[in-house]
């Protein structure tokens, strides 16, 4: 039996780059969400007795200044990056998505006022709007995922509004206008299904750049505020004493660009499979 | 061809780029005044978010102890207790006139203007030293990479791609002032040269940082032009100028680069909003005086005039590029006018 659905998933799994990917993005998936259970030291806890412990076979990865296991750290901040970066991304693709549609399905005054938002949003500059955003209404995490959302709200919305002027007018969208259902159940289960695959394809190329992001403004102490670990805060730490004790940037800098790696090659597959042609537009 | 048959030619062409450069004159004027309305609204945005947002600046001045007396006298001496409107409309003409307001606590009762004026040439030297290597950089990465489609070096040079746009700009900083800066010693790690002063001296040492900012842009700049050219290389007018028995180097420049630099230009716009980004947290590693770590230090000191200024300006920047990218391409490309 072939079902389309196989195929597909045979596809993928051929696929190299979309397989390693995620194999990668799996594997830290899950070690951030098993890590912290599963290892012997809590990332918070401080033992004064082994400060600045290199990599050896109690601390893989070392402690950090405060005798903290950096692994553990590490799988603990990554848990607190990633889970902020999925949000704000899911975030970003719903309300973008809703944006863009009803804009490409109204038309009119509609989609002009809602793409001009867009278009407004979109010519900040990333970080600094993430960063105006985080010191205007507070550093808590809540905030991250929402400044963070709005960063990439307006790709969301360009990309739907796109796909839905392309098959506004097909005829099964006729069909359902015809048989009198309403816009809103036309935009939600036919039009929304119909373009979830660029939206899929973006929001896990989203996934890294939010990542980058959140570490970025943690890493200048705009972010995540500490006690919490976040990976731009453990590097930013590891910075500060970083000739005495390397390993503390040198190993979460790898953790972050693993991940990334994982994600991006993932993003990359997907595009293939989906659309080549769609390659590195936006 | 004969000399008349290739005068004709120029002749036409010449025409054919007079009137191009006319059309896309008029298409950047018009560019140009929508940008100016954008950055007009996205000042008022910004500043009402700023007005919207809790937390009182005359608490960030006085402290938090303050008593009402001293925040109402606050309030007056910046304008604080007028209508909204009134105070944007101030602020506004303060604008237009080149003064951006009192620093609040970054640098206590001077001109933002004058901050900017003398922050704001490190951050564009930096912003276009790096972009400068990014499209260097993606230039030969991508063409190689497309060049040799399949075969090793396209594999190395993608495979460069993917690990650049997988090191944020922070990380690899630290990756060069260790390698380049403290291991090799090539480079310093620290500081900040003016190309007023030294040109030579503000190329070197602005090299690393500008690097920073510009590898992550380098990978993604690269990837897009590869994907580009191989699409722009399966079109048919390029198979036909081959079967023309037209040079491969001349099939390349005319026909199949020149096609592609469309979309890499595109993308080049598209990707300010992240390198000014980049800029803000590679200034503030490397020491660099520029608007980043103004608006950083306004950050943390919470100066509202400060950080308002600093998006403007960087709001500005963005702006300014993709009208000057988006005129490239119509120029280039001159059904992209109508």
């Amino acid at each position: 039996m072939s079902s389309p659905f196989r195929q597909k998933l045979r596809r993928f799994f051929s696929h190299r780059t979309a397989a390693v990917g995620l194999s990668i993005t799996l594997f830290v998936i899950i070690a951030v969400i098993l890590g912290p259970m599963i290892l012997p030291h809590d990332p918070e806890m401080v033992d004064f007795m082994a400060v600045l412990v290199p990599p050896g076979f109690a601390h893989p990865l070392g402690t950090d200044s405060f005798g903290r296991d950096v692994l553990s750290r590490v799988l603990a901040g990554g848990r607190v990056s990633f889970g902020i970066s999925f949000a704000a991304i899911t975030l970003a693709a719903a309300a973008g998505a809703m944006m863009g549609i009803a804009a490409g399905y109204f038309r009119g005054w509609c989609e002009n006022v809602l793409m001009r938002i867009a278009d407004l949003l979109f010519a900040f500059p990333s970080f600094i709007l993430a960063l105006l955003l985080m010191v205007l209404f507070g550093f808590s995490t809540v905030n991250i995922i929402f400044a963070i959302a709005l960063v990439y709200l307006p790709i969301f919305a360009r990309i739907s509004r796109n796909a839905t002027m392309l098959i506004r007018e097909e005829p099964f969208i006729q069909a359902a206008r015809l048989m009198g259902r309403s816009p809103g159940a036309i935009m939600l289960t036919d039009i929304l299904p119909n373009i979830a695959t660029p939206l899929l394809v973006q929001a896990s190329a989203g996934l890294a750049f939010a990542i980058i992001l959140e570490a970025g403004l943690s890493f200048i102490g705009l972010g995540v505020q500490p006690p919490t670990p976040s990976l731009g805060g453990i590097m930013a730490d590891g910075r500060e004493y970083f000739s005495r004790a390397p390993w503390v940037l040198t190993m979460s800098g790898l953790a972050i660009s693993f991940a990334l790696l994982g994600i991006n090659l993932l993003g990359d597959g997907l595009r293939d499979l989906t659309d080549p042609r769609l390659r590195e537009r936006m | 061809m004969s000399d008349t048959k290739v005068h004709l030619a120029a002749r036409i062409a010449t025409a054919d780029f007079r009137q191009s450069l006319s059309r896309s004159l008029k298409a950047t004027a018009s560019r140009l005044a929508s940008a100016l309305l954008v950055l007009l609204v996205g000042s008022l945005v910004v500043f009402l978010t700023i007005k919207a947002a809790p937390g009182d600046p005359a608490l960030s001045v006085l402290g938090e102890q303050a008593s009402p007396e001293a925040i109402a006298a606050f309030h007056k001496e910046h304008g604080l207790d007028r209508p909204l409107a009134m105070q944007y409309l101030s602020w506004l003409g303060g604008v237009l006139t080149g003064d951006f307001g009192a620093s609040l606590t970054v640098a206590a009762r001077q001109p933002v203007s004058a901050l900017l004026f003398a922050k704001l040439p490190a951050t564009l030297f930096l912003g276009f030293y790096a972009l400068f290597l990014a499209v260097a950089i993606s230039l030969l990465l991508g063409t190689l990479a497309a060049s040799q489609r399949g075969k090793l070096t396209d594999t190395v040079c993608t495979s460069i791609s993917v690990f650049g746009i997988s090191m944020p700009d922070f990380w690899l900083s630290y990756v060069l002032i260790y390698f380049f800066g403290l291991g090799l010693g090539w480079f310093p790690t620290y500081g900040y040269v003016s190309p007023g002063e030294s040109l030579v001296d503000a190329l070197y040492v602005g090299f690393l940082p500008a690097l920073a900012i510009a590898a992550p842009m380098a990978a993604v700049f690269s990837r897009t032009l590869r994907a580009v050219l191989i699409e722009t290389m399966t079109r048919p007018y390029v198979t036909a100028a081959r079967a023309f028995g037209l040079k491969s180097g001349f099939i390349f420049l005319h026909y199949t680069f020149r096609n592609a630099l469309v979309p890499y230009l595109t993308v080049i716009g598209l990707q300010i909003r992240y390198i000014l980004g980049g800029v803000v947290v590679v200034e503030r590693i490397f020491g660099v005086p520029g608007v980043g770590s103004l608006m950083v230090d306004g950050s943390f000191q919470r100066d509202y005039p400060v950080l308002l200024a600093c998006t403007i300006v960087f709001l500005a920047i963005v702006l300014l590029v993709n009208t000057v990218t988006d005129s490239i391409c119509t120029l280039l490309d001159p059904r992209r006018s109508r």
